[in-house]
């Protein structure tokens, strides 16, 4: 059967701004017929073609790999060279407001002031570390398993879209976020680099560091390169461990903690990991919520917990699995 | 099984041909003598290393091994060298071209101009080309470099203008095609990736060698030879 190439007629909103001319910035409208083959970027380049030269954007590969274009279109962050026009027809219907990845860091209409995202991937060195001879006599070899551990963490274009779409950045400006951490992980499970107890040091500091994610997976989500940073962020979390990095503080007492409540019951006793990751005083800070996961069936009381029947296997696996030094 | 018609167009994969250089990086200004202190290294380059066709993968040489290499030869050179003279004048052709055409209040579009451009260029300077589809395409580019002078742009800030910027690349893209239409049509013969289907064998007797072209400032292009360093390798039909 032969397929014709169908379109489809559509009000697409563009946030403009130009921080030279305007005070404020407006929305502006545009009815387009799009087709099944036309990706964001077309729109935005028949919009500037067409009917306004004026309308700023970055783009320059036009194929998802120099990571310019991202912008965000009803709220979702895409890479506009790669998202489809119907697949976001499917999820918002006909109208399509198109923002830039973060209206405050506005230069042009959907260009924005990346400072913030290149200043803190700077911050984890982000390229090989080592010491490579000037003129080498062969490759330096690395075998099939150890690129497995790099997993994705190669594919990251740096278009910011998780960066700019991370809930912890929102309200925390020091968090590194997720981009950065990919990279950092990518070059802390690279054989080759001499640098990664600096980098684990980097990214576990609190308040800018791996613990500070909320483990949101909204990362995951937008990343159009499947990076999947939140698992690369899981995977320092144990690196931090691996490499006796981790210091003791409330975030690895809780991770630890984990550890020490399977270890003694088998189970997860969630009271408990509050106690060990927080201490009694903030055990006391937590009362309304232990109070509803009590009603939850969450929290039974020290008499009623429960240990598991395989204990003693369960710390042996413990015992030769944990890194943890605390 | 459905059959859906799928939109395909041609792309620029790479440039062949380019800034004529020594093995040094130093550029050519012509047959004989180079231009002091200016070098090119990578694809803008012509080192003459892929002979008539760059074979994939094989930027690689170009863009890693020269861009190396002829940064070390600048090394060597830059305590040999001094600032060379600059004019008031120089500064402002460059900043005229801008004003031109942030300025200018014409009636044609870039983008216009420009899809003209592509589309012609891959119809009769594409892959195959003859005499007559080559011929065409010089008038072409001339009545598209005619109303190029007459584009208007509507961004006329100097911030971020991505308009600007395509507009500036659009007049260099019709000096560039220009270079390639006058050189497909001097060499009559196919060589590389260079197929004329009314020329479609190498004549090494007249065509093994290089071209030099030359463009004036009203943009009439002349053309001069250079010939080949064969080294160890002889030159050999493709038989694959
Ligand atoms: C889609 C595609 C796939 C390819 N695949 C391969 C492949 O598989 N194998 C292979 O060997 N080759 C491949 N090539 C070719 C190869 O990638 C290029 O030849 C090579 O990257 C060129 O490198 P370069 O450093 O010389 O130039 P570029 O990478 O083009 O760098 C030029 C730089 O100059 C900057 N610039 C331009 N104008 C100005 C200005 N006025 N002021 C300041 N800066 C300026 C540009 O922004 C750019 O960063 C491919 C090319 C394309 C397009
Ligand atoms: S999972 Fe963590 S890093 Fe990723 S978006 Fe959520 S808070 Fe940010
Ligand atoms: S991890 Fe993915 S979303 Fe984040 S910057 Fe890299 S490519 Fe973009
Ligand atoms: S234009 Fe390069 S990633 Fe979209």
């Amino acid at each position: 059967m032969e397929k014709s190439i169908q379109t489809k007629n559509i009000t697409v909103k563009v946030f403009r701004f130009n921080g030279d001319t305007d005070v404020l910035p407006y929305y502006k409208e545009y009815k387009l017929e799009v087709s099944q083959e036309d990706v964001v970027l077309d729109v935005l380049n028949r919009i500037k073609w067409e009917h306004s030269g004026s309308l700023s954007y970055r783009r320059s590969c036009r194929h998802g790999i120099c990571g310019s274009c991202a912008v965000k279109v009803n709220n979702k962050g895409v890479l506009a060279c790669k998202e489809r026009v119907f697949d976001l027809i499917d999820l918002f219907g006909d109208e399509l407001v198109i923002d830039p990845l973060n209206k405050q860091r506005v230069i042009k209409d959907l260009v924005i002031d990346k400072k913030d995202f290149w200043d803190k991937y700077d911050a984890v060195q982000p390229y090989l570390v080592a010491d490579v001879e000037e003129e080498p006599e062969k490759e330096n070899l690395v075998t099939p398993d150890e690129v497995e551990k790099i997993a994705d963490a190669d594919y990251c274009i740096q278009c910011g879209a998780c960066y700019y779409s991370c809930p912890v950045i929102e309200v925390n400006p020091e968090f590194i976020g997720p981009a950065a951490f990919a990279k950092a992980y990518r070059f802390t499970s690279d054989n080759r680099d001499d640098a990664k107890i600096e980098r684990l040091e980097t990214v576990s500091q609190m308040g800018s560091g791996v613990w500070d994610c909320v483990k949101c997976f909204e990362c995951a989500q937008v990343c159009p390169k499947d990076v999947n940073p939140i698992d690369k962020i899981t995977r320092l979390h144990q690196q931090t461990f691996q490499e006796g990095v981790a210091e003791s503080n409330v975030a690895t007492r809780h991770a630890v903690g984990f550890k020490h409540s399977i270890e003694q019951h088998g189970f997860l006793d969630e009271g408990g990991l509050v106690f060990y990751s927080e201490g009694p005083l903030g055990m006391v800070q937590h009362i309304p919520e232990a109070v509803n996961m009590f009603k939850n069936g969450k929290i039974p009381m020290p008499w009623n917990l429960p240990k598991s029947k395989n204990l003693e296997e369960i710390k042996k696996i413990v015992k030769i699995s944990s890194t943890a030094k605390f | 099984m459905v059959k859906e018609p799928i939109l395909i167009s041609a792309t620029a994969h790479y440039s062949m041909g380019g800034i004529p250089t020594n093995i040094r990086g130093q550029v050519r200004k012509n047959r004989d003598e180079l231009v002091e202190g200016f070098y090119a290294a990578g694809e803008c380059a012509c080192v003459s290393v892929h002979g008539a066709n760059r074979l994939g993968a094989n930027s690689v040489l170009e863009a890693l091994f020269f861009g190396r290499h002829v940064g070390k030869e600048m090394v060597k050179d830059i305590d040999n060298l001094d600032f060379g003279e600059v004019s008031e004048a120089d500064a402002y052709n460059m900043v005229q071209e801008i004003n031109y055409i942030l300025r200018n209040n014409g009636i044609e579009s870039v983008s216009k101009i420009r899809d003209e451009l592509q589309e012609s260029m891959t119809e009769n300077a594409g892959v195959f080309r003859t005499e007559e589809t080559l011929k065409k395409q010089l008038e072409i580019l001339d009545s598209l470099r005619k109303r190029f002078k007459h584009i208007r742009i509507e961004d006329k800030s100097r911030l971020f203008n991505t308009e600007l910027q395509e507009a500036i690349e659009l007049g260099h893209m019709l000096d560039y095609a220009k270079f390639i239409v006058e050189g497909a049509l001097f060499r009559k013969e196919s060589r590389g990736s260079h197929y004329r289907e009314d020329y479609p064998k190498r004549d090494d007797e007249n065509f093994l060698k290089h071209t030099l072209a030359y463009m004036d400032k009203d943009g009439n292009i002349s053309i001069e030879t250079m010939d080949v360093t064969l080294g160890k390798f002889e030159v050999k039909e493709r038989v694959y």
